[in-house]
């Protein structure tokens, strides 16, 4: 397929933010339309590459400061695009039909997507922290000017964690392209071929850590999240959660593991230490939360503790398992975000405390709470749901090397269900309040983004090579350390002293 | 010294008496002046007048089914079409309502009322063999009439005399000879009999309250429909009015009897004679509003849940979980509004209460809460109804003039709204016309 397929895909949200903001002031109904159908667009394009997959592109841009437009696809971006893709239109969907300010709004959202679509498609290092930094801007304003009560603090907490983020990230990839001893460059295959000292590989690794670390988020680099979460409108919580802190996990796998594979294969024990502890840091929050979005936030924390578990093992199967934690947590709290931007919109709070009967068949929600029930079964990695094969390759392609932390993080992932089951007894069961039930029932209109959502985590438990079938060779390709049942090729690397954290 | 009650008295457009200072003084004000315990509203009346009509249809089917399995199923152990009364008593001429009867009260006709012949035919669904429409639960539900006459025997102690009696010899005697009589060609049966004869007497009396209850249903059934008519051609001008109209029929019914007799082989045995002396209103109507409107038990399916939660009392005089308290926007939370009652009366709603439904909340969607809550109001009106009867039976007239009088009827009623102090009471709801 031609290059442009891949202009095309950051063509179309940058089109459609501007188209957006260029409508006529009025119906929000169709601006949300509008909306909605450029994120469509680019989710049907970028089916599109995954059927016929596009050469990278490689253009000019700024040849002296190493910033050229190079874009490409492969087994690790493809899918996260597509999520992206996926998530952007779900989000939009979400949004209520009377939004206010919506030319803003959604055009703000379809700048989001477009710095993520930017930075998994992104190629050039440089071009990656341009598309990471740009991210930064319009989710800020939309918790800035959409958010609950306490918009504000948010906001400014998730600019000030956002903002070292970027600077981190900014300061590792000029490192990564300074300190290289086969020359300069940004270009992701020169970055893996970099030739670089072991103490600037503990500095840039350090930097990296802190950057994507905050993004992710993980323990102690989470301060933003829950508060940021809890006050987010729906649809931008939703990208937050589903495709944004996602970022951090791509570029730790992308940058840290595949552009400083010995310094991560020194620092993984420490590294796999964080994940387990943030694992259960997150799960035992999540249990004592009193409000829906703050639960869902450290929910969120505990399973991205899963992943950078993975990242740390660093074998073809957790690498893998990675990928696919990324793609179905992507999924699952999307869906539970959209299910409590539901129960929000119609009883006016998520606060657990307020809540109870919502499953009564006449007065309640009860789809909702149906669709809330299976979220919260897959986060709990209930077989036949998104998260179980995710898991399931984590947690056994972690065993072999970090067998203690794995348990842990075994441990921590069973606290899911703790959560996930007095959530929903609160919530769901008891009797429903005469004085609060007054809400109009749910239309389908306002259900199909969240129904979709539960397809697809069905589907993706049903078939998990969804999830795992993208990105296995990429991975591989990858892996620091063999995986001895299952790839008894794989390379495994020594340990280099000069590369411990000093 | 003067008493504040003379010189109250002493002021001729003064009220005979002060204020109530009861927490329900509002309406011990009201039921006063001859009111109900429900406000005086058109929709109120509207909503009581349409769900009594809902109410009476599936009424006429309960009385019915319930005399045909007390005097003709009686003990069948396995009473598996106990639900399919028999064409006779579909037939059964009402002993109260139409041209033909005897002890006429009402107007209407004898029969069942064409609207359950009709439902009985087709259903929900489509015209099928009635037992297709059985299995399918596309019925009258039956369960709820079994579960009020259920609670009636279970809570037992409701003053008159009729509980007592089902401990009595004579009783005994009665119960056992229908008893045998019934397993006459069945010693399997007969020798269960022998070897545990307390349990087919306490099946026979729950048979009783059976028939207890549809007595006392057989005489309502035909005051709604009535009342329902009479608001159709514009008669009734407030909620008063239509709980006047219950007032004076308990009295002209109150000293019908209740019997229970058992028809086996065409010979009639009599297990409660007429001769005893049981009347409608102290044996049949006042047990049924306590045991019903106010004590019943936690719903079957959440009585574990509510056990648990410390809801249910230790004590079964405690007990308050009948549609005067019951929270209606659970499912089924409560011992009566009962979805399955819910469910008889969707199907007759008169239209202008569906498009009342149609205009508040989920409309169509949540009808079956919306007239749970119009029949929380109603059963207001109808326990309103007893409240003033009793009045009116046992202490002194509305108008009566002599202060000491009137604060005898004071300490009635309040002593009556006492039993509204408890927290689920929904007293406090119905006087909103927002609870919906």
């Amino acid at each position: 397929m031609a290059p442009p397929l891949l202009l095309l895909l950051l063509a179309l949200p940058l089109a459609g933010a501007l188209l957006v903001f260029a409508l006529p002031q009025g119906d929000a109904t169709r601006v949300r339309s509008v909306a909605a159908l450029v994120a469509g667009a680019q989710l049907l394009f970028t089916l599109l590459c995954w059927r016929l997959p596009p050469a990278d592109l490689h253009l000019a841009w700024v040849p002296k400061l190493g910033l050229e437009l190079e874009l490409g696809l492969d087994g690790l971006s493809l899918p996260l695009q597509l999520l992206v893709a996926l998530l952007s239109t779900m989000a939009i969907l979400a949004a209520p039909a009377n939004q206010a300010r919506p030319r803003l709004f959604f055009a703000l959202l379809l700048a989001t997507n477009l710095g993520v679509s930017g930075a998994f498609l992104a190629r050039n290092a440089l071009l990656f922290v341009l598309a990471f930094e740009l991210v930064l801007i319009p989710t800020t304003l939309l918790v800035a000017i959409w958010g609950g009560e306490r918009r504000a603090g948010a906001a400014i907490r998730f600019l000030v964690y956002g903002s070292v983020s970027g600077l981190s990230l900014l300061a590792a990839v000029l490192a990564l392209g300074w300190f290289n001893a086969n020359g300069f460059g940004f270009g992701f295959n020169q970055l893996a071929a970099a030739d670089l000292s072991p103490t600037a590989q503990r500095w840039i690794l350090a930097l990296l850590l802190l950057g994507f670390g905050l993004k992710l988020p993980i323990v102690p680099l989470h301060g933003w999240q829950p508060f940021t979460y809890a006050q987010a409108p729906t649809p931008v919580v939703m990208l937050l959660g589903g495709v944004v802190s996602k970022l951090g996990a791509y570029g730790l796998l992308r940058f840290a593991v595949g552009f400083l594979p010995d310094a991560w294969a020194a620092w993984s024990p420490w590294i796999a230490i964080a994940g387990a502890v943030s694992a259960v840091y997150g799960a035992l929050n999540a249990i004592a939360q009193s409000d829906i979005r703050r639960l869902m936030a450290y929910s969120s924390l505990g399973h991205m503790g899963l992943l950078v578990l993975a990242l740390a093992a660093a074998t073809p199967m957790s690498l893998q398992g990675a990928v696919a934690q990324i793609l179905a947590h992507g999924l699952i709290v999307a869906l539970l975000f959209a299910c409590v931007g539901l129960i929000e919109r119609k009883t006016g709070t998520t606060a657990i405390p307020e809540l109870s009967g919502l499953l009564n068949p006449l007065r309640g929600l009860p789809f909702t709470l149906g669709m809330l029930l299976l979220a919260l079964m897959a986060a709990a990695g209930i077989p036949g749901l998104a998260a179980f094969p995710a898991e399931l390759l984590v947690f056994e392609g972690s065993w072999t090397v970090f067998p203690k932390a794995t348990l842990v993080s075994l441990i921590a992932s069973g606290f899911t269900a703790v959560y996930a089951v007095r959530l929903f007894n609160r919530v769901g069961f008891g009797r429903l309040d005469n004085g609060r039930a007054h809400w109009p029932a749910t239309g389908w209109s306002e259900r199909a983004p969240a129904l979709v959502l539960t397809l697809l985590v069905i589907a993706a438990g049903l078939w998990p090579t969804a999830l795992t079938g993208w990105s296995g060779s990429a991975t591989a390709a990858l892996a620091l350390r063999s995986q001895p049942l299952l790839s008894p090729s794989a390379p495994t690397v020594a340990i280099v002293p000069e590369l411990l954290p000093s | 010294m003067t008493t504040p009650i003379a010189a109250v008295a002493n002021c001729p457009s003064a009220p005979l008496i002060p204020p109530s200072q009861h927490p329900w003084a509002e309406v011990i004000h009201r039921l006063e002046a001859g009111g109900s315990m429900l406000p005086d509203t058109p929709e109120n009346l509207m909503q009581i007048i349409g769900i009594y009509k809902a109410y009476a249809v599936p009424m006429d089917f309960y009385w019915r089914d319930l005399l045909y399995i007390a005097e003709q199923v009686f003990l069948d152990p396995l009473p598996a079409f106990k639900y399919f009364p028999s064409q006779e008593y579909l037939e059964r001429p009402n002993a109260y309502a139409g041209e033909q009867s005897k002890l006429r009260l009402w107007r209407g006709g004898e029969q069942a009322h064409p609207e359950l012949l009709a439902f009985m035919a087709r259903g929900e669904t489509t015209a099928m063999p009635k037992l297709l429409h059985h299995l399918w639960h596309d019925r009258i539900n039956m369960e709820f009439a079994e579960a009020c006459a259920q609670a009636m025997l279970w809570h037992q102690a409701m003053g008159g005399r009729f509980n007592d009696y089902l401990e009595s010899e004579a009783y005994r005697a009665n119960a056992d000879r229908a008893i045998k009589a019934y397993f006459r060609r069945n010693p399997l049966m007969l020798g269960l009999y022998q070897a545990f004869p307390e349990m087919f007497l306490e099946k026979v009396k729950q048979l009783s309250y059976y028939a207890n209850l549809g007595l006392f249903w057989e005489v309502m059934a035909p005051v709604f429909f009535e009342m329902s008519d009479i608001y159709d051609e514009g008669g009734f001008q407030g909620v008063p009015d239509a709980m006047n109209f219950l007032v004076k029929g308990i009295f002209a019914v109150a000293g019908r009897p209740i019997y229970h007799h058992v028809f086996i082989d065409g010979e009639c045995i009599e297990i409660i004679p007429k001769a005893e002396g049981f009347t409608w209103l102290y044996e049949a109507a006042l047990p049924y509003v306590e045991a019903v409107f106010y004590r019943t038990s936690p719903f079957r399916g959440t009585k574990s849940y509510n056990a648990q939660a410390g809801q249910v009392p230790s004590h079964q005089a405690d007990f308050h979980y009948g549609i005067l308290y019951a929270d209606v926007y659970p499912v089924g939370s409560a011992g009566i509004p009962p979805t399955l009652l819910m469910q008889d009366m969707v199907h007759f709603l008169p239209p202008y209460l569906k498009e009342l439904y149609k205009q508040h909340r989920r409309g169509e969607q949540d009808q079956l809460i919306q007239l749970g809550i119009t029949f929380q109001r109603s059963m207001y009106n109808v326990t309103s109804a007893v409240i003033q009867a009793l009045r009116a039976a046992l202490f002194y007239p509305l108008d009566d003039t002599d202060p000491e009088h009137l604060l005898a009827n004071r300490r009635f009623f309040e002593g009556q709204m006492d039993r509204f102090l408890r927290p689920e009471a929904r007293l406090g709801a119905i006087q909103s016309q927002d609870y919906r």
